[in-house]
């Protein structure tokens, strides 16, 4: 069972997953201008995870076990004067490189250094615009740390083996893909547990003066 | 005359917030759909003359509710509201028969704008 504390309400749940959606949609469109073609959006889904069930939680979110690779930012802020920091994973799944080096318009040699520059750049496009929106909803100052690789053509039990820091995390799944290209990326936002509170504060408070 | 609004959206917090957004004294007779297949419903029985429609929701979405009001013939002035701001999602919109298209969050000036461009409030 979640602890109950971290637990959010269909009040809390509902507001949230509308910031995000917000936010959502501004990360979608700074990729879209990024890769010049529409971004296909589906509706965020957000709930609380313990770490044990992370990894079948993220196989459900991909719907396969195949490799994937991945791209983590970490962000950090203040709410109520204390310390919240999370991570933001950007998992892409079912991404051809040759597509995305072509819609990059990226012209030299696909060699594996050259995929993680892909990765990187559409993470660092994705990532911030996303965090920077939902901090912009919370009415939140948040900083972020330099897109970081989780993994290159990996399982996905590795990602999380990888990144051990949090024992429940609010999974914020995010999901973008194209029309007629091999391209599907997953943003999932992980925060420990005394983020989660933190932010569960926040989102009452938005709730009170709504 | 009182108009039938519809208002569809799969998120409670962003009905609540077009809710009140809404012109003060505006004569509209409200109903409220969580997706667009709950939408549809509400617009075969007349109660979406005016529609304030989100894109991105389950069931159905925003696109699919203006192809079906299309093909099922509906006459009805569609105002999309919504966070997917990608300049083709407001093309794509557009040709579907969306008069306007607002982008979230709203608020009451940017309701009230567009509804004056169409000569929907005084």
């Amino acid at each position: 069972m979640i602890n109950s504390n971290l637990a959010f309400s269909e009040d809390q749940r509902d507001c949230l997953q509308e910031l995000v959606n917000i936010a959502m949609g501004q990360a979608g469109d700074s990729l879209a201008r990024l890769l010049e073609v529409f971004v296909n959006l589906s509706v965020p889904r957000i709930k609380v995870v313990k770490r044990a069930a992370l990894v079948s939680s993220l196989i459900e979110l991909i719907g396969h076990q195949n490799l994937v690779s991945a791209v983590r930012q970490g962000f950090h802020s203040q709410i109520e004067h204390r310390d919240v920091r999370g991570e933001a994973i950007v998992i892409f799944s079912d991404t051809s490189f040759t597509e995305l080096a072509e819609l990059l318009a990226y012209e030299d040699e696909l060699n594996e250094k050259a995929e993680q520059e892909l990765l990187l750049d559409v993470t660092n496009v994705l990532s911030s615009a996303c965090l920077a929106g939902i901090g912009e909803q919370l009415e939140i100052d948040m900083g972020f740390s330099v897109p970081t690789l989780l993994g290159q053509q990996v399982k996905i039990d590795t990602l999380i083996e990888a990144n051990q820091a949090w024992q429940q995390a609010l999974l914020v799944e995010i999901n973008y893909s194209l029309d007629n290209r091999d391209f599907m990326c997953h943003l999932v936002i992980m925060m420990s547990d005394f983020a989660i509170k933190a932010l569960k504060l926040r989102v009452d408070q938005i709730l009170e003066d709504f | 005359m009182t108009i039938p609004l519809l208002i569809c959206d799969d998120s409670a917090m962003a009905r609540k917030q077009v809710f009140r957004s809404l012109p003060q004294g505006w004569d509209v007779a409200i109903t409220y759909a969580k997706n667009g297949l709950e939408g549809m419903e509400a617009i075969r029985e007349g109660c979406g003359e005016m529609i304030f429609l989100d894109l991105t929701m389950p069931e159905l979405d925003g696109y699919s509710v203006l192809e079906a009001i299309r093909q099922e013939g509906h006459k009805c002035m569609v105002i999309v509201i919504s966070a997917d701001i990608q300049p083709e999602a407001l093309a794509r919109v557009t040709a579907l028969g969306a008069l306007d298209f607002i982008k979230k969050p709203i608020n009451s000036e940017k309701l009230a704008d567009v509804l004056r461009k169409y000569g929907l409030l005084a």
